[in-house]
């Protein structure tokens, strides 16, 4: 995978990445396209159809919040995910593939808490 | 004397199969299909016929080469072009509504099998996905008393470990509300299906299926599913698809992201 932009907390890295399972057409997202949000959790929704991880990325000042869509709690939980894996203020880096009209907002790939260094899903 | 008894024995045999019982195995010769079970690949049905190879289903230009007719292949096509537009939504997005049948053995998720003498059932976590196939010696209602479901109706026997049944009465795509897979290909209110269900080791369990439509299909269309044993212990839960549905489906068929406040993040919604 290589970084090839950075703007302020925000990277776009090429390459593709596994998809989640969905109920729904991924048609929005650009799966040829990485981005990387450097950001604080907000909020996360351990919910079905998919979870959804609200995070916070701030650029100089100007904050926006990105909606992260990640796979069913069903799946994720025998996976080794917990309710509780992310929580409200937690610094991290999250990869997603992004929707494609530029929205805030994109499918998981992978994330890394910044404090300790651990790593969750797709990271390389 | 034992003459005499063969020919009752006979006769009860006769008046078991009347009373539509002859057919329910003894629960001790059902096979044991316990435990989780994950559907093997991903989520194109015909794998083996699957272009580009490895392409996944819902993006576009992946398509499959089942044996269509000519009108329903120009509908593939006219499906696979709405595809490229991003106005191809699965029904399913609308959660509530079931994925069908063959699409149910195609689904994400976990599945589990539960075997008895008079009906097994598919649970799949991901639905609503239930299939339930009866194997207590009916038949099929006629004609006239069957209408078109989403997973119609599965009447089945058992030969040795294999469970074979037919489903019949599935519901025609209208509009694509029901789907083979996200590639676009649907089947006719024609289709039925013949499946063989069965453990090839342990931790392994298959279903070959045989597609025949005589409006969608020209030849039989043959399609073998693979199921993985998760490790016992797993758990399989309630799938609540309108819990927190975030992805609504607009007017022209494009899939919208909801943000946390419930409204549409998208650029353009329509």
């Amino acid at each position: 995978m290589k970084l090839t932009k950075l703007i302020a907390g925000i990277a776009f890295i090429a390459g593709a990445a596994a998809p989640l399972a969905a109920h729904h057409s991924a048609a929005m997202f650009d799966d040829g396209k990485v981005v990387e949000l450097n950001g604080t959790i907000k909020e996360v929704q351990w919910t079905n159809p998919h979870i959804w991880i609200q995070v916070v990325v701030d650029n100089n000042g100007q904050k926006t919040e990105w909606s992260v869509e990640g796979g069913s709690p069903n799946t994720l939980s025998r996976n080794g995910w917990k309710a509780t894996t992310f929580k409200s203020g937690d610094p991290v880096v999250v990869r997603v593939n992004p929707m494609k009209d530029g929205t805030p907002g994109g499918q998981f790939i992978g994330a890394k808490w910044k404090e300790t260094g651990k790593t969750i899903g797709h990271w390389e | 004397m034992r003459a005499a008894l063969l020919t009752v024995a006979g006769c009860l045999v006769a008046i078991g199969i009347a009373a539509g019982q002859a057919a329910k195995p003894a629960a001790a010769a059902l096979p044991d299909w316990s435990g989780v079970w994950q559907m093997v690949g991903p989520t194109v049905f015909d794998r083996a016929t699957v272009q580009p190879q490895n392409g996944r289903a819902g993006d576009p230009g992946v398509r499959e080469f089942p044996p269509l007719t000519d009108e329903y292949e120009a509908l593939y096509k006219k499906n696979i072009e709405k595809i490229k537009a991003g106005t191809f939504p699965d029904p399913i997005s609308v959660c509530g509504v079931p994925h069908g049948f063959p699409r149910i053995m195609n689904v994400p998720d976990v599945y589990e099998f539960a075997v008895t003498p008079a009906a097994t059932w598919v649970l799949a976590e991901n639905g609503p996905g239930v299939l339930r196939v009866y194997t207590d010696g009916r038949s099929f209602p006629a004609a006239e008393e069957l209408w078109g479901t989403y997973t119609g109706a599965s009447v089945g026997h058992w030969e040795g470990d294999t469970l074979v049944f037919e489903t019949r009465g599935l519901k025609e795509s209208r509009d694509n509300d029901v789907i083979i897979d996200r590639t676009g290909l649907v089947l006719s209110d024609a289709a039925t299906v013949t499946t063989r269900l069965r453990k090839t080791s342990d931790t392994m369990m298959e279903a070959q299926m045989v597609v025949e439509d005589v409006k969608a299909l020209k030849a039989p269309w043959k399609v073998t599913k693979q199921y993985r044993k998760l490790p016992a212990g797993t758990w399989a839960w309630d799938y609540g698809c309108a819990e927190n549905n975030r992805n609504p489906i607009s007017n022209s068929g494009k899939t919208l992201t909801l943000g946390p406040n419930g409204k549409p993040i998208d650029k353009k919604t329509d």
